[in-house]
């Protein structure tokens, strides 16, 4: 079957000459009905969004919950949301990688594949918002440049083309392995894996080519989520025109792309039974990454509402109580709950820091993220400054839709990816086998003292 | 099985996806460019937005170099006994 | 050059509704119906009676603001405006390129005076008022961004006019919808660049001012507060 040694993308002549790994290739090579009537529920789910967006095609977005004043609401948020997501993907496996963090190797493929599925999901939510989608060249024809929302266009996709390519390119040993195993489609595999081979040049290369992408990776992954929350910033309107927004909107969408690899880890590991891989010693770093990240949410909450009650600026104070005590208190609280006092409380101590706690605390994470899109976007709007009754905001089946049809969309990557290429990384793990345990031990003894000439 | 070169057709499609991604990246640069020449005419974009995208450009450029950087030099590194001579 | 302005009497005004009504009709505005303006909260004018209560129980003052769009010399809706397709004309009005928009409402957004109204559905005009469109202002679809144009079919109508007469715009030619149904002459509008025009005298008096013009957007309609029974302003009167 599968033991000869020069023909792996292995390094060669190593100890362990049997394929370890065949658990992760589970997924790929036993795919049977398991597969098949999950993709097609989750795929009814999402095609159940789009029927029932049929209807905003053909009436037009009255259908929504929008309104005058309340223009923006699910597609806007749920924008936001997908988007912000995707941080944590590229934005931990290129730090991970280049902090040479050896726990990262079970982790990258995953966070890089959640980035590149909700950079598209979210990327094509305003396009779902626009009045008249079918005029969307307009923006490559004549394209305003002083808008945010150009410049939002820009950097998500260079965003995207940046974390494709940074999926991709660790993946083509991987993909080479599957081609000689000979796992069919052959072509698509032969396709992909571009003539790799494992040579030492090809290993360089590859090396070479993942350290400039996750370089370019981080200022990229910094400013999509800056730029979209000018969108919101660079307008006048109270509880939006704020110097914080840039920061607390990159360090909320690391934080909600934690949370959401958090609960990928969890939810995979358990499918596809890869507890071998993914150990208790992996989870608990970004649990705790996971705790830094919410104490530091609440410190740019806590500074942003701070700053505009003290003001006591009478728009600012009308946006500030229809959050604090007002229509959206429960969404407020509910926020401040998900996001602060759950994670806190579960993340704080070793005992609940483990893996039902750090589910627990991820998917609120995940849910109180999504409710600070929403404080972000409704609340302002629905308190103009002109002496307009305040305004409200229902959703519609629609938008409701479409959210479900989201995250389907979010699921059916995954089952999907996981149908065709190993979840976790293959030959990083094997790498680490062979060759970091030596690397690391290396560069800790180099950190020490010197030794002096005199003794050997 | 191991070390065999791909089919030729495999080949060409690689090539043709390597050269749709430069197609890709050429269109932003030129979709990009065409936006900065409006705004020049019409004058009434802040700089910061022409700043910005213009570093929007060689990101897509580097995404792109990158991908063809790791095609060739895969091609090259390849053990020299196999059919699909490197070039 | 002209820079157009507008400037509105609120001592005049008696919030009568005849400029809505008015601007309703010259610009084939779409009928959504009560429900949708009330329920839905998707009422939809150009221009509107915005109700400003002040003061406390037993003496509580309304006004009533008749309120277009602004036209703002520094307009936050076309900066954002992904595709242009809002704009500051040469003459100081925002225009609004229909066949553009893109429906994406980001101007809605960033309008701090809420002037910008949206077809949330294919535009209805129930009855025959669809056969009574005025021809001279285009219709507009559903799923694009509209708002107050300060008439200017009028001012190129009367641009054309004069040329026809041989003759130079004067003060007073153009009247927008709302300005000529106002029976209290509330309304004035001309050149604010024009130092022999009634608004620019109006936009200078003692008793002018505008809406959040702290904000920095350059807002081109003043309004000129009521006066006390005596005929001083409520700023003499320290009010």
């Amino acid at each position: 079957m599968k033991s000869d040694s020069s023909a792996s993308p292995v390094a060669h002549g190593s100890a362990a000459d049997e394929f370890q790994d065949t658990d992760l290739l589970r997924s790929i090579e036993e795919a049977g009905i398991r597969f098949r009537v999950t993709a097609t529920l989750v795929f009814l789910v999402i095609l159940g969004g789009w029927v029932l967006f049929r209807r905003q095609i053909l009436h037009g977005l009255g259908v929504t919950g929008l309104n005058q004043p309340v223009a923006w609401g699910f597609y806007i948020v749920n924008f936001v949301f997908f988007i912000g997501i995707s941080h944590a993907g590229t934005l931990i496996s290129a730090i991970l990688r280049l902090s040479q963090a050896e726990w990262r190797r079970p982790i990258t493929r995953m966070a890089e594949v959640i980035t590149v599925i909700v950079l598209a999901i979210g990327g094509f939510h305003p396009v779902l918002d626009l009045g008249r989608p079918e005029r969307m060249m307009n923006i490559f024809t004549v394209g305003r440049l002083q808008s945010p929302l150009l410049w939002d266009v820009t950097s998500i996709s260079a965003y995207f083309m940046a974390s494709t390519v940074y999926l991709f390119i660790p993946m083509i040993p991987d993909i080479a392995l599957l081609r000689d195993r000979g796992v069919r489609p052959r072509w698509l595999y032969a396709f992909l894996a571009w003539g790799w081979q494992g040579t030492p040049r090809q290993h360089q290369v590859l090396e070479k080519a993942i350290s400039i992408m996750m370089i370019l990776v981080i200022p990229i992954a910094v400013s999509v989520h800056t730029v979209i929350s000018y969108i919101f910033a660079m307008t006048l309107q109270p509880g939006w025109h704020s110097t914080i927004f840039g920061p607390y909107f990159v360090v909320g969408a690391i934080f909600s792309g934690i949370a959401a690899l958090l609960v990928v880890m969890i939810v995979l590991r358990r499918i596809f039974r890869l507890d071998r891989y993914l150990k208790d010693v992996h989870f608990d770093p970004l649990a705790k990454l996971l705790l830094l990240m919410s104490l530091l949410w609440f410190y740019f909450t806590f500074s942003e509402y701070l700053t505009a009650f003290f003001g006591q600026e009478p728009s600012e104070l009308r946006v500030f109580f229809h959050k604090f005590s007002g229509p959206y208190a429960p969404h407020y609280w509910g926020m401040v709950a998900c996001n602060f006092l759950i994670p806190v409380l579960i993340l704080s101590f070793r005992r609940s820091r483990r893996i039902p706690g750090i589910l627990i605390a991820s998917i609120a994470v995940v849910i109180g993220m999504w409710l600070e899109r929403l404080n972000i976007v409704v609340p302002s709007l629905a308190n103009p400054r002109l002496p307009y009754p305040t305004g409200f905001y229902i959703p519609s089946l629609v938008e409701w839709g479409m959210f479900a049809g989201g995250i389907g969309t979010f699921i059916l990557g995954f089952v999907v990816f996981g149908r065709f290429f190993p979840l976790i990384s293959i030959w990083e793990i094997q790498e680490g086998r062979e060759k970091a345990i030596k690397e690391t031990l290396e560069r800790t003894q180099s950190y020490l003292p010197s030794v002096s000439a005199s003794s050997s | 099985m191991q070390g065999k070169s791909e089919p030729g057709w495999i080949w060409a499609l690689q090539v043709v996806s390597v050269a749709l991604i430069w197609a890709f990246v050429l269109g932003i640069g030129i979709w990009v460019i065409n936006l900065l020449l409006l705004s020049h005419r019409l004058k009434d974009v802040p700089s910061a937005s022409v700043g910005i995208s213009i570093v929007a450009i060689p990101v897509f450029l580097t995404g792109a170099g990158v991908l063809t950087y790791v095609f060739v030099g895969l091609r090259r590194g390849r053990k020299p006994d196999s059919k699909d001579t490197s070039k | 050059m002209a820079r157009w302005g507008m400037v509105i009497d609120l001592d005049r005004c008696t919030a009568c509704g005849a400029c809505v009504a008015a601007c309703h009709q010259e610009n084939n505005l779409a009928a959504v119906g009560p429900e949708e303006a009330t329920r839905h909260s998707r009422a939809f004018h150009w221009l509107r009676l915005l109700p400003e209560a002040s003061g406390a129980h037993a003496d509580v003052r309304m006004r009533y603001f008749p309120q277009p769009c602004f036209h703002c010399d520094n307009p936050p809706c076309v900066r954002v405006c992904p595709v242009g397709a809002t704009y500051l004309g040469e003459e100081g009005i925002v225009g609004q390129i229909y066949p553009r928009c893109i429906g994406c409402r980001y101007c809605m957004a960033a309008c701090p005076f809420n002037a910008k109204v949206f077809n949330w559905y294919d535009p209805e005009w129930p009855g025959d008022l669809e056969r009574k469109a005025n021809p001279d202002v285009s219709l507009r679809p559903k799923g694009v961004v509209e708002k107050c144009t300060f008439c200017h079919h009028r001012i190129n109508r009367a641009r054309e006019e004069a040329r026809a007469k041989g003759r130079k715009l004067r003060d007073g030619d153009i009247t927008p919808a709302c300005a000529e149904s106002c029976p209290a002459r509330a309304i004035e509008f001309g050149d604010l660049e024009d130092p022999r025009s009634r608004v620019s005298a109006l936009a200078h008096s003692s008793r002018a001012f505008r809406l959040h013009d702290d904000l920095g957007t350059k807002p081109k309609v003043y309004y000129l507060t009521e006066r006390s029974e005596h005929g001083e302003d409520s700023r003499q009167r320290g009010a």
